[in-house]
């Protein structure tokens, strides 16, 4: 059986930080093509706050963690973002609640939970042009691999970073029907949305972390600082 | 801004430090989640009732805990909704037996971080049912809402829920007082000026020296429309009207009453209100069994008020007489 262990899923928290953290001036600009410019401070708010209280959150199991990072989400990231985002954490946490290791199963169904949250929240559905845009076809590809007979976590890993990117891409051209961006109308088509963004790029500063080679494609993976 | 002041972003806490000092025996508060909570905690024979919200409204939520009323309420900063953790930790602190129910005003922060923490209780096997309250008649959608914004009518939903509670009806009853409450309560407001949060520093909108906003929100929120000030009986007539009309209520209706300040205003403007609103009142037809004037649910400093009418039955007539006691006496 393919697990994944805490340890591991913290090493992704801690890297997701150092992502959000890294790129808050470019998703903060990204943002700025159609929505108010403030997605990348949003987010880093928030998980500064995770990367400074690291060591004071409950690690007891997967779920425990979790449920604290959702709180800190909801509750520093600004906008819509925290309680979207910390909806995601938050249904993450239920499934996982006691344990100190996931299957890729059970990790593919944490992340199916989390659509679901997010979308109950926010009302949004694929190809309305937020990051739901990114986390279902992610969420397809992993179902895809818990088929196979033998997982393998890196192919797994790498796969969902190139349909996040391919996402990007494929919603450039649409006119958001959520968020932020939805209020300017036409004037999103065009753009990248910048939650779809962060999605590709800490899928693939995970690729990075965890040793997995793959080459980004997406030119705003590329851009991204360093 | 001339304000009493220390560190703007220290407001909240310090008012709240001197609300729970002031009432020793009456309530406890918890720094961390500024959450104000009842002497003793819940009972759990009875259904516990919640609230929070953003501050600034007082003394609406933490002002409105205690026997007969609210059995926990927390803050956000100024206008802006509580934390996720701080509504999940006044559900747990305030988790009965008998189950909890929170009571909202329908702003779309309160309700997503109300949701969170209802869904969050819930996975801890609290039993927790929620209630959007939507009063205000001004506006169907507003800035910080989908729907009708909830404001004053605020006050007899935590009434009649408190006084059910007491007397030992279950979570699903309660509940049904809350809706039955909302259905038969209306109101709207009208802002005479603006008002300014401390960590803003400047007024939340601009009003010239002779206009009011006719259906403002408690945020400051565009109402319905703006005008030229006029006589304190005509402003009231606007207000009734919109509120009677809404429902309707009907001739022979047994009625509360209430003038709510927002803050800014005297008590004898609202009484020159509350004159003209009774008389309207009875000409409709209608008997004001109850009155309410004074401070119910405010914004800051902002001068106004909001005029509000609940129809009543005989059950809710028995839940508003019955006894209360919270930090802002006001029954």
């Amino acid at each position: 059986m393919t697990e994944i262990s805490q340890s591991q899923i913290e090493r992704a928290i801690q890297t997701t930080c150092k992502t959000v953290l890294r790129n808050e001036l470019y998703f903060s600009d990204l943002d700025g093509l159609a929505g108010d410019g403030d997605f990348g401070t949003s987010l880093a708010t928030g998980y500064r706050v995770i990367q400074n209280d690291w060591n004071d959150i409950d690690k007891s199991n997967i779920g425990a963690m979790l449920l604290k990072i959702s709180m800190l989400v909801s509750k520093h990231v600004g906008g819509s973002s925290g309680p979207i985002w910390g909806t995601g954490f938050m249904k993450a946490a239920m499934l996982s609640k006691g344990k100190e290791a996931v299957t890729l199963q059970e990790l593919t169904d944490m992340l199916g939970s989390a659509i679901e949250g997010i979308q109950a929240r926010g009302g949004a559905k694929l190809g309305d042009k937020t990051l739901l845009d990114a986390l279902i076809p992610v969420h397809e590809t992993l179902k895809g691999h818990c088929a196979s007979a033998n997982p393998d976590l890196g192919r797994a890993l790498c796969d969902c970073a190139d349909v996040a990117e391919k996402a990007i891409e494929e919603t450039k051209t649409l006119v958001a029907h959520r968020g932020r961006a939805s209020q300017v109308g036409e004037r999103s088509a065009g753009t990248p949305d910048p939650g779809i963004v962060s999605i590709a790029v800490i899928l693939n500063d995970w690729c990075k972390e965890f040793g997995v080679e793959r080459t980004a494609t997406a030119a705003e993976v590329l851009n991204q600082p360093a | 801004m001339k304000k009493f002041v220390n560190d703007p972003a220290q407001f909240v806490p310090e008012f709240m430090k001197g609300i729970a000092q002031a009432n020793p025996d009456l309530l406890d508060y918890t720094p961390e989640f500024q959450m104000i909570t009842r002497k003793g905690g819940p009972n759990n024979s009875k259904v516990s009732i919640v609230q929070g919200s953003g501050s600034g409204h007082e003394p609406a939520h933490v002002m409105a805990v205690g026997p007969g009323m609210l059995t926990g309420a927390c803050q956000g900063a100024v206008f802006a909704a509580p934390p996720v953790d701080a509504c999940y930790e006044t559900i747990k602190a305030c988790a009965s037996d008998a189950g909890v129910l929170v009571l909202v005003n329908n702003y779309q922060g309160d309700r997503m971080a109300w949701d969170m923490a209802t869904e969050m209780a819930t996975a801890e096997d609290i039993n927790v049912k929620q209630f959007w309250i939507n009063d205000d008649v001004a506006v169907e959608d507003s800035l910080y809402t989908v729907g009708r914004r909830g404001v004053a009518g605020n006050f007899f939903v935590i009434k009649a829920c408190g006084a059910a509670a007491d007397q030992g009806k279950s979570l699903d009853e309660v509940y049904a007082i809350a809706e039955k409450v909302n259905n038969n309560v209306r109101t709207m407001g009208v802002a005479l000026t603006s008002c300014i949060p401390p960590a803003k520093g400047t007024p939340i909108f601009e009003l010239g020296d002779d206009e009011i906003e006719v259906g403002v929100g408690i945020h400051g929120e565009p109402g319905r429309r703006r005008e030229k000030i006029h006589s304190a009986d005509k402003i009231t007539e606007e207000l009734f009207e919109a509120v009677s009309k809404d429902i309707p209520f009907n001739s022979g209706d047994r009625i509360a009453l209430m003038i709510n300040g927002l803050g800014g205003t005297p008590i004898t403007e609202l009484y020159v209100m509350y004159a003209k609103a009774h008389d309207l009142a009875e000409q409709a037809g209608f008997t004001v069994v109850r009155n309410y004037v004074g401070e119910y649910c405010t914004s800051l400093e902002m001068a106004g008020a909001s005029l509000t009418i609940l129809r009543l039955d005989a059950e809710l007539e028995a839940l508003l007489d019955a006894p209360a006691e919270t930090a802002a006496r006001i029954f």
